[in-house]
């Protein structure tokens, strides 16, 4: 006689932390989502009825996720949004009257061409014959709708394709800094730097920031994500700039398996190069053109966090980095340096930035300015350097530490480092989004989420607005979606159900941003 | 302890003096006792302190601890401490913020403490205890002035000072908490003889390594900036002692603690 045993229930083996929306992959189509804690790792699952089930990783350290939820601080209204709130977020941007942060920087892409084809590009650019290269008027059109909605805007950075081979790039940054932006950054590959002086010399005399791709240095490292060997190009540029006095954040593109191990080496290159003031590491976005890459595997800032710490023992540890309260903490974290020959002092030791930036515990408000000065350090409308905006705020923020007069020379030994995950369609969530604070200007008056305008599908709707060539919507390259992926004309990926094989889109020009299918417009009864 | 000071009462005007010396409070910074805020929090939460109840912080230096038990727990704070310029501009931090009817300092000594007996429902002393040359009596002096079942909240260096490095035992070392410090078993025994029973203990060895840490930063940062104020000190020897320190909580021969007793 056999017995059957009895029935045992069985423990999930995750934690479910929240629950949000996100946009299917593969249709744009907004979906329930939620957030799980597994292994100490955060995770976005979420289902569409039609594409199935995706899951993606948000957060390498689910206890650095858990502990940076202190830090956000209550968000800014704008002075004017530009568009109403119709199907909910995240479709209505904007910014919608919902949208819970102020833009703290604006990004204005001037062009779509590019004098690089990368395989890696989350604007798809290159030399393409189809593209778009905005006219003056359409840059003061998004200049004056930022000024409308900032009053006197902190950073425009303008960006592309690449910016630098815009005949027009000089006026655009002088048009910039005339209607009152406080900072205006140019976004480059470094090539016009580095080989025609006569602009580096032009650009000096405005005085942008130059955010300049900076991925490595294995000869590896550029040929998978710039498709080129730049190295002699890169260190030409910085010299540059250098010789022309214009400071420059190296901004690298990190990819998993690929040059994590230079994130080390990037920063000990860029402390010790005149022109340098911050390094920016930025996981690679898989929005756009990307090589093959596992959603679950994909890196994250806590993931660059560990691996600058492991990379640089002497000088950091993991409490260095602390969130930026001004967007989701999750999306961004930063740190300063002081630096003096061998010497690398990070700014969180000397002072304790909980007193300040946490905004859930403190009910004691020791020292506002403090406070304030640390507010716009730990923002995404810090730029560094000597002609950046950090200067004074260093000065204020470390009088807050009683370091004394004699610092005041600090922006000289000063560095930052900043350490940014933009979302994809397979990380989208509308929790974090809703509060960001990195928009992209449009020549039509919008402040667009960057994050949203990535994954979303404005940016394929701009695009076609601008260029006049109907634009397929761009799917990730994940390796799961393999067997449904086209290659698009621009090198980018779309899916294949229903569309041709040369990449050209839905033949009716049909909207990208479909409609809510969970969760809306229901009643039980 | 120092062979420069053998006299407990010079040694205890050093002490305080020393916390308002420029040089002491630049490398000491802001957060004057290991935790900082949070620490300083918890311990308020441990002491159950209730709005409107009267507390004593026994050194309360800038005032640090004064205003977040004041703000958060809705106490009115009397805090005494021997430096005369700390007590002169925590009054005048206490008047700028509009405290100054619930927060008030006083000159005084932990060995007499200007106040009546049975007067306060707590009494905390956040790394200072250690520092006290005659504990005994600071301890009875706390006891004294407390109610009957009031508490007190203790935060403070606990160490053996029969494995400590010589080179801690100094006169900076002393400053810094360290050189005086006993053993968490001292420390209840001594509030024990003066009626007081330890009801919790806890460990935050973390908070003394962040506070090495963050001094060990500030001295780099002042190399930096060849502060006039700090010419005199010899950085590398101080790192070194920094070192010295920082190691001994790793070996386990240093930790913070904190401590409630209630008065039987």
């Amino acid at each position: 006689m056999t017995m059957t045993p009895p029935r045992q229930k069985v423990d999930r083996d995750e934690v479910f932390l929240e629950y949000t929306k996100s946009i299917c992959p593969v249709c744009k189509t907004v979906i329930d989502a939620e957030v799980n804690v597994k292994d100490n790792k955060v995770f976005l699952r979420k289902r569409c009825a039609e594409h199935g089930k995706f899951e993606a990783l948000l957060y390498g350290d689910a206890e650095m996720y858990f502990a940076s939820m202190k830090y956000n601080k209550p968000g800014t209204y704008p002075l004017e949004t530009q568009t109403e709130v119709k199907d909910g977020c995240p479709l209505d941007c904007g910014l919608c009257p919902e949208h819970k942060q102020h833009a703290c920087l604006g990004i204005i892409e001037v062009n779509s061409g590019c004098n690089l084809d990368c395989p890696i590009c989350f604007a798809d650019s290159g030399h393409q014959p189809d593209g778009f290269s905005l006219t003056m008027d359409q840059v003061e059109a998004g200049l004056d709708a930022f000024v409308r909605s900032e009053g006197e805007p902190e950073v425009v950075m303008f960006s592309g394709g690449e910016p630098t081979i815009h005949p027009l790039i000089l006026d655009f940054i002088k048009m910039a800094q005339d209607k009152g932006v406080h900072m205006v950054t140019l976004n480059t590959n470094g090539i016009r730097l580095a080989h025609d002086r006569n602009f580096v010399r032009k650009l000096a005399e405005l005085k942008p920031t130059i955010y300049m791709q900076f991925d490595g240095f294995d000869p590896e490292t550029h040929i998978k994500i710039r498709g080129r060997d730049l190295r002699e190009a890169k260190q030409k540029a910085l010299d540059n700039c250098a010789e022309f006095g214009l400071g420059v954040s190296l901004v690298a593109a990190i990819e998993k398996g690929l040059n994590e191990h230079e994130l080390g080496d990037i920063i000990r290159f860029g402390i010790k190069h005149p022109a340098v003031k911050s390094v920016a590491y930025q996981p690679v976005t898989h929005s756009g053109r990307h090589v093959e890459f596992d959603p679950m595997q994909r890196l994250t800032n806590s993931d660059i966090i560990h691996g600058l710490v492991d990379q640089c023992p002497d000088w950091f540890k993991l409490s260095d980095f602390v969130p930026v309260p001004c967007c989701f903490p999750t999306c961004r974290s930063i740190t300063y340096l002081l630096v003096e020959g061998e010497n690398v002092v990070p700014i969180p030791r000397l002072l304790d930035v909980d007193n300040y930036l946490d905004y859930v515990s403190n009910r004691v408000m020791p020292d506002m300015s403090v406070r304030g000065a640390l507010e716009k350090l730990w923002s995404a409308s810090a730029v560094p350097g000597g002609d950046g905006n950090t200067t004074n705020q260093l000065e204020c923020a470390t009088c807050g530490i009683d370091l004394p007069e004699a610092l005041k020379d600090i922006a000289d030994k000063s560095f930052m480092v900043v350490i940014q995950d933009f979302q994809d369609p397979y990380t989208l969530n509308v929790k974090a989004l809703m509060k960001c604070c990195v928009e992209e200007i449009t020549p039509d008056g919008r402040l667009i989420p960057f994050c949203a305008y990535n994954s979303v599908g404005y940016r394929e709707e701009i695009r076609e607005q601008l260029s006049g060539v109907s634009v397929p919507t761009i799917v990730p390259n994940a390796t799961e979606l393999q067997p449904v992926l086209l290659t698009t004309k621009y090198g980018s990926k779309m899916f294949g159900n229903g569309a041709d094989g040369e990449g050209n889109g839905a033949a009716d020009g049909s909207a990208h941003v479909p409609a809510d299918a969970t969760n809306v417009g229901k009643t039980l009864r | 302890m120092s062979d420069a000071v053998q006299d407990p009462e010079d040694v205890k005007l050093c002490c305080a003096t020393a916390y308002q010396q420029d040089a002491v409070a630049l490398i000491l910074g802001e957060s004057y006792h290991p935790g900082g805020l949070d620490l300083t929090r918890r311990l308020g939460r441990a002491l159950d302190l209730r709005r409107g109840q009267r507390v004593l912080d026994v050194a309360s230096g800038p005032g640090a601890t004064a205003f977040l038990l004041a703000a958060e727990f809705g106490v009115a704070v009397e805090g005494v401490d021997l430096g005369d310029q700390s007590v002169a501009s925590a009054n005048a931090k206490a008047a700028a913020n509009g405290l100054g009817d619930t927060v008030r300092f006083t000159v005084g000594d932990a060995e007499r403490l200007p106040l009546d007996d049975e007067s306060v429902d707590a009494v905390v002393c956040e790394c200072a205890f250690c520092t006290f040359p005659d504990k005994a009596t600071a301890a009875s002096e706390m006891a004294r002035v407390l109610k009957p079942g009031g508490r007190i909240g203790i935060t403070d260096v606990a160490l053996d000072p029969n494995r400590l490095h010589d080179e801690l035992k100094t006169l900076a070392g002393w400053v810094a908490c360290l050189a005086d410090a006993r053993p968490v078993d001292q420390y209840v025994d001594l509030l024990a003889d003066a009626g007081l029973k330890v009801t919790q203990r806890e460990a935050h060895d973390d908070a003394l390594a962040r506070m090495i840490e963050q001094i060990d930063a500030r001295l780099i940062a002042f190399r930096m900036a060849k502060v006039p104020a700090l010419e005199s000190i010899d950085f590398d020897t101080a790192r070194q002692r920094v070192a010295l320190a920082a190691q001994a909580v790793r070996d386990g021969i240093a930790g913070y603690t904190l401590l409630i007793a209630e008065k039987l």
